[in-house]
Order: structure tokens, then C-alpha cells, then sequence
């Protein structure tokens, strides 16, 4: 009998059906339930598009469309303003202190960017340590709350996905096209303008584009800082937790909506700039530039001081949390107090932390290796298919997947609500698609001919991918993983849709002593928070720095 | 060991028919070589044969077992790919044993078997060393003894010498033979380099657009092409209207450009053809110049490197041809 699936593809096969089944059922069955609450009505009964009718014709809810687009808009520009001449500035001009800068850069990747907020607001907000003082100074400045305040914070935490793509492009250009077009007229200046710049803005644009994604999505810097202004991943988390009916139709609604302005987003990318590579296969980094000192000075000074601004909040939050709280008040005594208040009544927060992150780390690491494999190996249509549906985790906002979950599993055959399992699946949905994206990097390093050499001596594809694959992906796989754990860690967005009861978690904590004014306990949390961050990732650092040595 | 049966051997990607209707026979212990430019389809051939391409139609045989359906890692083949594909993760000791270690073979006999085959490659005592610290000869031996450990019924190459310096390929293609022979294992071999795949062959298939255009012994398809792509592929040659040479009929011919003399240094049987020098070049141990006939064709000369004779360029010469070298092309 002729067997219809080829032996070299049964794996990959097995793998993909068992990746559609684990997106559909924890994916698109719940986005397709988000899609269904928004237009039935009330009940859950009648087919309807009132729902819609009805949001958009608020002006309220129109306002959250046109404040989310313009802030994201406006911090996109901001950023890329910020950071592409830093990308410049470390990829080709004499700057001290390279490696430190940009290790320092990526740290924002990894904080919680409403820690940062949260922050600002304790420096810079009514009551805030530096406004105070400069008070009493008689100076004053205007409100950190508000779009202002939002796009800063986004700046200073969102620069990263703009700089590390931009600074690589800048580092791929070929020096020969540059010395080409010199040999033919043009200036430094000129040539920069003329030649470097239009070859690295694709990489500009895809950057800003994660940005702009980023902020439509973003729950917690809106809440710390948008006060009364509507902003739509807020709203649609206010509607759901408000809403009455048995039919959350009105946070449906958001949700598709919030969903269909990030797909376009992306669909926007997927057009424009996958064919826009102009990839100059430089085989070796183009030299660093010899300036004048004046230059040199100011990048420096500029570098320096754009990557510790960036940081500065996470410091005072630290500063701050052994400080004395009166209510939301500070007073400026050294004080264990919060962190008494914040583990006094119960360990459970931190501990659940933990657990959650380390189990999800391990469940987006099962489900986004083979899922790689699959989308690299697999060259067909369904390979394709299975990429994008893994990538569609990404155009989803935190809080929406997680109202989704809430509908599609609060009954019937299978009941997560309520328990720890909910939140731990939420979390490795939404951070499958990086897995995929690191995953797949590694894997199109890695020769498909060592996989066929370990066949053709005797092994079957499944035992040459836990022999030869798994190794030579480790390294990855290890820095994916301590990755996708410290981001999960600091999970606000879908985090507050599903708590309950002992399965609080650090952001939980937070979240709640903002709403209740505990500055006190907020400001502990949070350093926790950042804590609980920051030792993986210099465990990580210093293994990577030895394997490197080593090889 | 194993002869292999290629039966219309079919497969096709898109449009494109890489291999079409293939049929081959390799004998037992021989050493064969699919020879062809690059597209020609010699290759998915070679997967086919190693299970990492399936066939559209046809069958493949080890034998008299068919093994055309069987999963690539049941198959029992040693191959050596283009890029060495030498696991970076293990020890050279540790490729070697990779294979055994999937057939179950350990202890003492494991450790003796594969340091026999590394002796067998000239790296005895270079176990412990890892692929990072070997140069590509290196790299290649240790591919090759991984592949010969397993006592393979069938070994494959898949341009195994392309990634070496020139020097370092001559030498290593006389060792892969000897290898082969030595251990009489049927062997494969996949090239697009003519010269190679004489010198390591027992037969050659030379492929073209999916097909075979013709097989045989080197010597036989060098010397009796039974094609102008044949004639072509296999090293240099002229191919010229039979009239031009002086013949009497229509067509086009192969004529060597070691077959052509000066007349002076000719057997004064040898039919001749006048013409001006073109262009010279002394090669060293070899001469070669152009010669434009009276109806403007190039005619190429190839002789061995005599001083006295070397012609100018610009002057009137004779040439005169072995007349049992002209090849008829269809």
C-alpha cells in the first residue's frame, strides 16, 4: 500500500496538527466568542449589530478610538525620533561604554511598563517627590497626567524595539555602497542622508510598528496616567468588568474593534515591508566614523543619558519603596514598613508569581519550539497557516484574550474560571508568538543536513530532534525561556480580567493598592517586581557571557 | 553487499520534472557517479535514494528488497553531504559513534570500532577533538568515517569534495576510491566536476534535464559521446561541420583538440586542414591554440608542451587529425 504522507513529513505533521488543535481550542475559540458576544444581544439570543451601533455612537467610546490612535501614533514618532539616532550613534560613532549602554537599553524590554508609570506619577504627579519640590521652589509645570504622560512613559519604556533593529540595520549596511557613493561625489552628510538612512528605514518602520502595537494594547501605563481620558484597552476592561448581562456584548465590541486596529497594523507590515528588505549582505560592520570632539561629546553625553532616563523610574520605585507611606503621602524616612505590609498578610502573591511564570515559560517553550520547527522544516501551505495563526496571539491585546477565556470557559464541558490553570494558559498563548519568532531564528541556523545526517545514520526525525535539534537550539531555547518568564512575571493586561481570590499575583497586588491609593504597598510590590525581574536576566547574562568565553 | 535497481525513478516539483523516468542498474561494490550540471536533477536522485525525496512514480531496490517505501533512517545507507554536516554538539569520537550508538553496538566494541574507522581515515587519535578545532579535510574525514562505521549496504556523496581547496580535492577523491574499494561497499557518488568523477568512477551516468544521457566507463563516454551535450560536458571539444574537416557528408562532429596535430609532428596518414593561429596559450606542461579554418570555425588544439614547435600567434599552420577520433554526433 502506498502510504500517502511521506515519512520525512509525519513529524512536522503531528506537531501541526497538535499546534492547530491548542490554538483553536485556546485561541481562536475564544477570540471566536469575543467576535460572537459583540454581535448578540443581551441575552446571548438575538443576532445583532446594535452593539456596535451603540458604542460608536457615543462619542465616549468614539473619543477612546481617537485618543488610543493618536497616543500610539504620537509615541511612535517620539520613539523613533528618540531612538534611531542613538541606533546611529552606537552602530558607527565613537561612544565609551558601548557594551554597557546597550545592555542597559534592553532592560525597559523587560520591566513592566506601568511600573514605569506608576513611577512618574509618584516623581512627577500632583503629590509627586520632584513636583513638590519644585514647589516649594515656586516652579511649576504642567500635568504629567494625560496623553503627555502617557506618551513619555512609552517613550522611555518602548525606544528598545525601535533602537535594537535600527542599530543592527545600520551595522549591516555594506561600507561599500557608502564609499561607492562617495567615490562619486556626494558627502559624508549627504551620503548618510542619500544612502544609509533609506537602507535602514525598513528597519525603522517594522520597529515603530511594534511600538505602535504595543501602546493600543498597553492596559496598565493608561491606567496609572489617563485619569478621566478614555483609552480603549481600559475601557474594555472597565465594560466587561461592569457589565451585568449574561452577555458581555459591549467589551466584545471593544475587543473586535481592538483587535481589527491591530491585525490592520500588522497587515500593514506584512505588505509594505516584507518586500522592503534591502538587505547589502555586508560581511563585516562598517568602521566606526571619525568625528570631531564636539560630536563625540555630545553623542556620548546623549547615549548615556537617553538609556539611564529611560531607567531612572525604576530606580526611584526601588528608592522609594523603603520610604515611609502615609496613605497615598510620602515622607521621606527609611522604612521596611511596605514590604512588611505587602508579605504580612500572605507570601501568595510573590509565591503564585512565580509558579505562574515559571509554568507558562515552560508551556510557551513546548508549545513555540515545535510549532518553529514545524514553520521552518515544513515548506507547504500549512506550514504557512500555522505561522500566522501562532503570530495572531500578537494582534490580540492582553485583555481581550482574557475576556475571551472568561466567556469560552466559565462553563459547559471544560470550566477554568476561577482556578490557576486560566491564567497560566492566557499567559503561554500570548507569548507563543516570541517563542516562534526566537525559535524560528535558531532553527534557520541550523543546517537541515545535520538533521538528515543523523537520519541517514540510523535515527528516527523525532529522535534527531531530541539528539541534534534540542542541543544545538539549547542556548536559545534557555534565553527564550528566562525571557518569556520575566515578561510573564510582570502580565498586568489579562491578569486583572482572571484573578480570583488566592491566585492574586505581585501586578494583582499592585493593581489593587493603586486603586485603593496604597502607595505603600504598590511601591513594595513593585519593587519585588523588578527584582523578581532583574535576577534571571543577569543570571542569564553572565551564563551567556561564560558560554561565550568558553567557545 | 548491495546492487541497486532504479526503476522509472519520477519526480516532479511544480512544473519542473527534476528526475523523469530514470532506469538504472549499479552493481555490487561498484562505484557509481551521476554526473551533470547543476539542475540536472542528480541529486533529488541521490535523495531519492536516501529517502529524503519521495517519488512520484517508480521504484528503488537494494537487492532484491524494495526500499523505495521504507522511512529514510531504516534504510541503512552512510551518506556524506556537500557541507560535511558534522554535528557540532559531539566530539569527533562521538560523530563516529553516532550511528553504532543508533544500532545499539556499546562498551569495548563501540569504542574499537570507531577508532578502526577513524584510522581508516587518517584522524586516528583525534576522538576527543570537537568539529570547531578541525579544518574542512578534516571535517570531511570525520563525515566520511561516520558513514563508513555503520558498515552501510549502500554509501552516498553528495558532492563531497566542492567546499576544499583544488589541491587538497585531488587528493582526497583518490582516497574516497581507494576507501570504497578496499571495503567493496556499492557507493554513489555526486558531481558536477568532469574531471572528479573520471578519476574516482567505475561508470559514470551523465544526467541532463531530469534524465540520463548517457552511462558508461569514463574512458567510453570521453572517447565515444553519443551526444553533443555528451560531448560537450565530458572536457573540451570541437565540434565542427564534418565538411569543414574535408568530409563528404553533413553533420556535425567531435574532434578532441588532443586529437589534432600539428602536420609536421603528424603520421603522414592523418588527414589535414590549413588555418591561422588565433590565440596561444603555454599552459606549462600543456599547450593550447586556436586555429581559424578557411570558413571562419575555431578549431582547438591541445599538445603536449615542445618548445621547437610552438606556433605564433598570426601564423599560417597545418593541422592534421587522427581520422579514428572523429565522433559522429546525431
Amino acid at each position: 500500500m502506498r502510504l500517502a504522507i511521506p515519512h520525512q513529513q509525519r513529524l512536522p505533521l503531528a506537531i501541526a496538527a497538535l499546534g492547530f488543535l491548542f490554538l483553536g481550542l485556546f485561541l481562536l475559540y475564544p477570540l471566536f466568542n469575543v467576535f460572537s458576544a459583540s454581535v448578540l444581544d443581551g441575552e446571548g439570543e438575538k443576532f445583532t449589530f446594535a452593539n456596535y451601533v451603540k458604542i460608536l455612537g457615543r462619542p465616549f467610546y468614539r473619543g477612546a478610538v481617537v485618543n488610543t490612535l493618536a497616543i500610539g501614533l504620537a509615541a511612535t514618532i517620539t520613539t523613533i525620533l528618540v531612538a534611531v539616532p542613538l541606533a546611529f550613534a552606537l552602530a558607527r560613532l565613537p561612544v565609551p561604554g558601548k557594551a554597557a549602554i546597550i545592555a542597559l537599553a534592553a532592560m525597559p524590554l523587560v520591566l513592566p511598563s506601568f511600573v514605569s508609570a506608576y513611577a512618574i506619577v509618584l516623581l512627577l504627579g500632583r503629590a509627586g517627590v520632584v513636583t513638590q519640590w519644585l514647589q516649594s521652589w515656586g516652579i511649576g509645570f504642567g500635568s504629567i497626567y494625560g496623553a503627555g504622560g502617557i506618551v513619555l512613559v512609552y517613550t522611555l519604556t518602548l525606544y528598545p524595539y525601535v533602537l535594537l533593529p535600527t542599530m543592527a540595520a545600520f551595522k549591516a549596511v555594506d561600507v561599500s555602497v557608502e564609499e561607492a557613493a562617495q567615490s562619486l561625489g556626494s558627502s559624508p552628510r549627504r551620503t548618510l542622508w542619500t544612502v544609509t538612512l533609506p537602507i535602514v528605514i525598513p528597519a525603522i518602520l517594522a520597529g515603530g510598528l511594534l511600538v505602535f502595537i504595543e501602546t493600543l494594547e498597553n492596559f496598565g501605563v493608561p491606567f496609572v496616567l489617563a485619569e478621566d481620558m478614555p483609552i480603549f484597552a481600559v475601557e474594555a476592561f472597565k465594560l466587561f468588568v461592569g457589565e451585568t448581562a449574561p452577555n458581555p456584548s459591549s467589551a466584545g465590541v471593544l475587543g473586535v474593534l481592538l483587535i481589527a486596529m491591530t491585525s490592520l497594523v500588522l497587515l500593514i507590515q506584512r505588505r509594505f515591508l516584507a518586500s522592503r528588505r534591502f538587505a547589502t549582505g555586508a560581511r563585516a560592520a562598517p568602521p566606526i566614523l571619525r568625528v570631531g570632539l564636539g560630536l563625540r561629546v555630545a553623542a556620548s553625553v546623549y547615549c548615556w543619558l537617553v538609556v539611564l532616563l529611560a531607567l531612572v523610574p525604576f530606580f526611584a520605585i526601588v528608592v522609594l519603596s523603603f520610604m515611609e507611606f502615609r496613605g497615598p503621602v510620602l515622607h521621606p524616612n527609611f522604612s521596611l514598613a511596605n514590604f512588611a505590609a505587602l508579605f504580612e498578610r500572605s507570601m501568595r502573591p510573590l509565591l503564585n508569581t512565580l509558579l505562574f511564570a515559571t509554568l507558562a515559560a515552560i508551556g510557551v517553550t513546548l508549545v513555540g519550539v515545535p510549532i518553529a520547527y514545524v514553520v521552518t522544516r515544513l515548506r507547504s501551505g500549512l506550514a504557512s497557516l500555522l505561522d500566522v495563526v501562532a503570530t495572531l496571539p500578537f494582534a490580540v491585546a492582553g485583555t481581550v484574550l482574557a475576556i475571551g477565556f472568561v466567556v469560552s470557559f466559565n462553563s459547559g464541558w471544560l470550566i477554568l474560571t476561577g482556578g490557576p490553570l486560566i491564567m497560566v494558559l492566557v499567559y503561554t498563548v500570548r507569548k507563543v508568538p516570541f517563542a516562534v519568532r526566537s525559535s524560528s531564528a535558531i532553527l534557520h541556523q541550523i543546517d537541515p543536513s545535520l538533521e538528515e545526517a543523523s537520519i541517514s545514520l540510523g535515527r528516527s526525525p523525532l529522535q534527531t530532534f531530541g539528539r541534534i535539534l534540542v542541543p544545538l537550539m539549547l542556548g536559545g531555547i534557555l534565553s527564550g525561556f528566562v525571557l518569556t518568564w520575566v515578561t510573564i512575571a510582570s502580565e498586568l493586561s489579562a491578569t486583572v480580567v482572571l484573578y480570583s481570590g488566592q491566585w492574586r499575583t505581585l501586578t494583582v497586588v499592585m493593581f489593587q493598592a493603586l486603586e485603593g491609593g496604597g502607595g505603600g504597598i504598590a511601591t513594595a510590590a513593585a519593587s519585588t517586581l523588578i527584582i523578581v525581574t532583574l535576577v534571571p536576566i543577569t543570571l542569564l547574562y553572565r551564563l551567556v557571557r561564560r558560554y561565550e568565553l568558553a567557545t | 553487499m548491495t546492487g541497486i535497481v532504479i526503476a522509472g525513478a519520477t519526480r516532479t516539483f511544480g512544473t519542473v520534472r527534476a528526475v523523469d523516468g530514470v532506469d538504472l542498474a549499479v552493481g555490487d561494490g561498484e562505484f557509481f557517479t551521476l554526473l551533470g550540471p547543476s539542475g540536472c536533477g542528480k541529486t533529488t536522485l541521490l535523495r531519492m535514494i536516501a529517502g529524503f525525496c519521495e517519488l512520484d512514480a517508480g521504484e528503488i531496490k537494494f537487492g532484491d528488497r524494495r526500499i523505495d517505501r521504507l522511512p529514510a533512517h531504516t534504510r541503512d545507507i552512510g551518506m556524506v553531504f556537500q557541507n560535511y554536516a558534522v554535528f557540532p554538539n559531539l566530539t569527533v569520537a562521538g560523530n563516529v559513534a553516532y550511528g553504532l550508538k543508533a544500532r545499539r553496538v556499546s562498551g569495548a566494541e563501540l569504542a574499537r570500532r570507531v577508532e578502526e574507522a577513524l584510522g581508516l581515515v587518517q584522524l586516528a587519535g583525534y576522538g576527543e577533538r570537537w568539529p570547531h578545532q578541525l579544518s574542512g579535510g578534516q571535517l570531511q574525514r570525520v563525515a566520511i568515517a561516520r558513514a563508513l562505521v555503520i558498515r552501510p549496504q549502500v554509501l552516498l556523496f553528495d558532492e563531497p569534495l566542492s567546499n576544499l581547496d583544488a589541491r587538497l580535492r585531488v587528493s582526497m577523491r583518490s582516497e574516497i576510491r581507494d576507501l570504497q574499494k578496499s571495503l567493496g561497499i556499492t557507493a554513489i557518488y555526486v558531481t558536477h566536476d568532469q574531471e572528479e568523477a573520471m578519476s574516482v568512477s567505475d561508470r559514470i551516468a551523465l544526467m541532463q534535464s531530469g534524465r540520463l544521457e548517457q552511462v558508461g566507463p569514463p574512458a567510453e563516454i570521453y572517447r565515444n559521446p553519443t551526444s553533443r551535450f555528451a560531448a560537450e560536458f565530458m572536457g573540451t571539444t570541437n565540434l565542427v561541420e564534418a565538411r569543414a574537416l574535408g568530409g563528404d557528408r553533413a553533420g556535425l562532429v567531435s574532434l578532441r583538440p588532443e586529437a589534432l596535430r600539428l602536420a609536421a609532428d603528424a603520421p603522414a596518414d592523418w588527414p589535414q586542414v590549413g588555418g591561422k593561429v588565433a590565440h596561444v596559450e603555454v599552459l606549462g606542461p600543456i599547450t593550447r591554440f586556436d586555429v581559424r579554418l578557411a570558413d571562419g570555425s575555431l578549431l582547438k588544439v591541445a599538445t603536449l608542451d615542445a618548445p621547437h614547435l610552438t606556433p605564433a600567434p598570426g601564423a599560417e599552420v597545418t593541422l592534421a587529425y587522427d581520422p579514428a577520433r572523429i565522433t559522429v554526433l546525431p
